[in-house]
């Protein structure tokens, strides 16, 4: 599964490439994972009633 | 059709989270392009004596043996310079003449490379040909050019392969090789001598193995026919 | 749309537009030399060489996509602000020596072409790099320009009314301005420099033209759909989030092959497949609440410029998603990158995602400056439009073909030479691919003749129902 990286040079990003989608799921949950925070906070707020009318 | 209000369709949960998503992709790609800078940095004389691989390499590459070979850790080509050693990298040790000598200084080169570099933009290469696989597709790709088995035929006639490329960029049509043909772009000799340096340093460019199986293989079919 | 009244910024507006169509004449010009190049080789040889009117065919497009963009933003900003542009003076000015300094700049590629390899070149000839051939000083005239354009649309939308669409704008123009910048220095690492080259190119057309797009799209539904701004303003949130989300590090799938570290492999693979997703979804979403409404006198206020709207949609779909996505796997990449499959995906992307829409934009101002309340295809109308889609269409699959042949014969047999290349590219079916492109080439200019000539006479074709409604109305 896990493939040591074999680059010219390993940098930290490299690491990250060495197991199966590892680099692609990392960056794309850093990306995604918030908005499900965001959501709660914004259902929470909408449940409360203090969203202003836009 | 109900009418309860849904986050789903709510502006405010979009625009916070564009917000989010651009700032963080923006973020991420920074830090990306500082590693990859730091990699795609060009060597220098000290890495060829420390026999360090660099992705793009000294210009002093142009007094070495440049080759392309399948490296089996990699699991593509790379590019081999100054010998293969038994693990399948660059020994930097094998020479090779370039316009007469193999020993030009770590200046010389680079003011080679330079005046090819400017050359190359200058003539508009790049919408005709493709370099490192970007450009026109009007004319062949030139990222392994320096290696291309063609000038491997020319080279005995003009005492060494970079005569023969040369020779050929100062008047194309003279030496047109297929019904499109280049034009003459009154290249000097100074700028042919140049553009062929940087051909040849731009052959020991590690592309991640692009061409795959660069004149390795001969097609058996024939669809003309 | 108020009669005859027109803003300032309006009319600066059909200025801008009206540069744009006469570049997109020269572009399709240019265009056809090199087809004809391509089965022809001699055609004009030594006179305006292919990598000539290439740069022509290239630059052309995108000077005329940026002048109708420009355009287009002057054309709907007092409109959305509520206010006269702010500056529209300078506006002009700023038009004219833009004007002047693409003039130039097109007469020394015509005429000059080349110079010798010195920096003297780069400063007044040209760069030599793909898409941003024009020399240093235009650049430097160029990014002069953009930050007039750029204080007029800050100054006007501070003064007047904040609406989602100028706020994604004003953000998404900030972006594409500084982003040139990326591509105005020299170096002699060619990996470097196509590494910021790519700044200039990807996130260019693949993130900020999409945003841009998005909110003119959005613009043009509301006026001629009477479209909900609401929903509007929330698809182009998503489409936001959606685009630099998988756009920005999409960057990686341009990094494969040009001295990058490997791993990009992975970024580029999987991010930007999704990204003009959001854009078919706020298109069908209004289609859908138009259709609820329907038949109660809400017909679409302007029939060409929906259906220019239309090809956008779905044009930017196939085009960038589809044909975009078919190359864009690292391992399929090694052997369709630098053949025809770029051109291919690229003809059908930059049509179907910006031409179209523009052409869409350009109908609106028609529409605006005749102060009418409807307008209605002509038949000119509905032979431009079917004329250059199907061509595009036509030109982008013959070209896929050929691309075809040349991956599987120039990169998988012949492993990449240059008698690969041309054993290629003299392949029966490669050929053919050529021709058909040369022939849906023709036809494209055909149904831009019928676009010259409908944008022209549109306005006093409309028949009399709408023609009556105008009058009533002024």
């Amino acid at each position: 599964m896990i493939e040591p990286c074999h680059d010219v040079v390993c940098s930290f990003w490299s690491l990250l490439n060495e197991g199966p989608m590892t680099l692609t799921i990392i960056l794309h949950t850093l990306i995604v994972l918030p908005m499900v925070w965001i959501y709660f906070d914004e259902k929470k707020k909408m449940e409360r009633g203090d969203i202003p009318n836009e | 059709m109900e009418n309860r209000p849904s986050v789903w369709s709510s502006n405010r949960f979009w625009r916070r989270s564009a917000t989010w998503v651009t700032g963080v992709a923006s973020v991420l790609l920074v830090f990306l392009t500082f590693d990859s800078m730091g990699q795609m940095k060009m060597g220098t004389a000290a890495d060829i004596k420390n026999k360090v691989d660099k992705r793009i390499p000294s210009p002093l590459v142009i007094n070495y043996k440049i080759d392309y070979k399948l490296n089996k850790t990699r699991g593509h080509e790379i590019p081999i310079i100054g010998g293969m050693d038994a693990n399948g990298y660059s020994k930097y040790e094998e020479k090779e003449k370039f316009f007469g000598k193999d020993n030009w200084s770590e200046k010389e080169a680079k003011a080679l490379i330079h005046k090819g570099k400017l050359t190359i933009q200058a003539k508009n290469c790049m919408d005709c040909h493709t370099l490192l696989g970007n450009g026109a597709y009007y004319a062949p790709d030139l990222t392994k050019a320096w290696l291309d088995p063609t000038w491997e035929t020319l080279a005995s006639a003009y005492g060494g392969k970079e005569y023969a490329i040369a020779k050929f960029l100062e008047n194309p049509p003279a030496m047109a090789m297929h019904e499109r043909k280049m034009p003459n772009l009154g290249i000097t000799k100074e700028e042919a001598k140049a553009v062929v340096a940087y051909l040849k340093f731009m052959s020991a460019i590690d592309t991640n193995g692009f061409p795959r199986n660069f004149g390795k293989i001969k097609g058996a079919v024939d669809a003309r026919k | 749309m108020q009669g005859n009244r027109l803003y300032e910024g309006q009319k600066l507006a059909l200025k801008y537009f009206m540069v744009a169509i006469v570049l997109f004449g020269a572009q399709l010009l240019f265009g056809l030399v090199a087809a004809i190049q391509f089965l022809y080789p001699n055609f004009l040889f030594n006179i305006l060489d292919f990598s000539i009117a290439r740069i022509l065919h290239i630059n052309a497009l995108v000077v005329w996509l940026l002048y109708a963009m420009i355009g287009a933003v002057y054309w709907l900003l007092p409109d959305e602000a509520g206010i006269e542009v702010v500056g529209v003076k300078l506006g002009n000015l700023a038009f004219y020596i833009l004007t002047a300094a693409v003039a130039v700049v097109v007469l020394v590629y015509l005429f000059i072409q080349i110079g010798p390899g010195k920096e003297s070149t780069i400063w007044f000839i040209t760069e030599g790099r793909e898409y941003i051939e024009a020399p240093r000083w235009a650049d430097i005239g160029i990014v002069a320009v953009v930050l007039v354009f750029l204080y007029n649309v800050y100054a006007t939308v501070m003064k007047g009314k904040h609406t989602g669409i100028l706020v994604v704008l004003m953000a998404d123009l900030i972006a594409l301005a500084g982003l040139y910048l990326a591509g105005m220095f020299y170096t002699d690492n060619i990996a470097v420099d196509q590494y910021w080259w790519w700044w200039v190119v990807h996130l260019w057309v693949e993130a900020t033209w999409e945003v841009y797009v998005a909110a003119v799209g959005g613009y043009i539904l509301i006026k001629t759909l009477n479209a909900n701004r609401k929903v509007v303003e929330m698809w182009l949130w998503i489409e936001v989030a959606m685009m630099f989300g998988s756009g920005i590090l999409g960057l990686g799938h341009h990094y494969f092959w040009i001295g990058t570290p490997e791993y990009w492999w992975e970024i580029g693979a999987l991010f930007s497949a999704l990204e003009p997703v959001p854009l078919v979804g706020l298109f069908v979403h209004v289609l859908y609440d138009w259709g609820k409404e329907r038949g109660k006198g809400n017909n679409i206020k302007n029939t060409p410029a929906f259906a220019w709207l239309t090809v956008e949609t779905f044009g930017n779909f196939l085009g960038a998603g589809v044909w975009g996505f078919m190359h864009t796997l690292p391992q399929i990449n090694l052997y369709t990158h630098g053949t025809q499959w770029p051109a291919a995906h690229g003809h059908l992307a930059f049509f179907g995602a910006y031409v179209a829409i523009l052409i869409g934009a350009i109908y609106l101002a028609i529409q605006g400056k005749a102060g009418l309340k409807e307008m209605r295809m002509t038949k000119a109308s509905w032979w431009a439009i079917t004329l250059i889609t199907v061509g595009v269409l036509i030109m982008s699959v013959s070209l896929t073909i050929s691309a075809y042949v040349q991956t599987m014969v120039e990169r998988g047999q012949y492993g990449g030479t240059w008698e690969g290349y041309f054993i290629a590219q003299a392949n029966q079916w490669f050929v053919q691919g050529m021709g058909w492109r040369l022939f849906s080439g023709l036809a494209v200019v055909v149904g831009y003749g019928f676009l010259v000539y409908d944008l022209l006479t549109i306005d006093k074709k409309q028949p009399a129902e709408v023609r009556e409604g105008a009058v009533a109305a002024a």
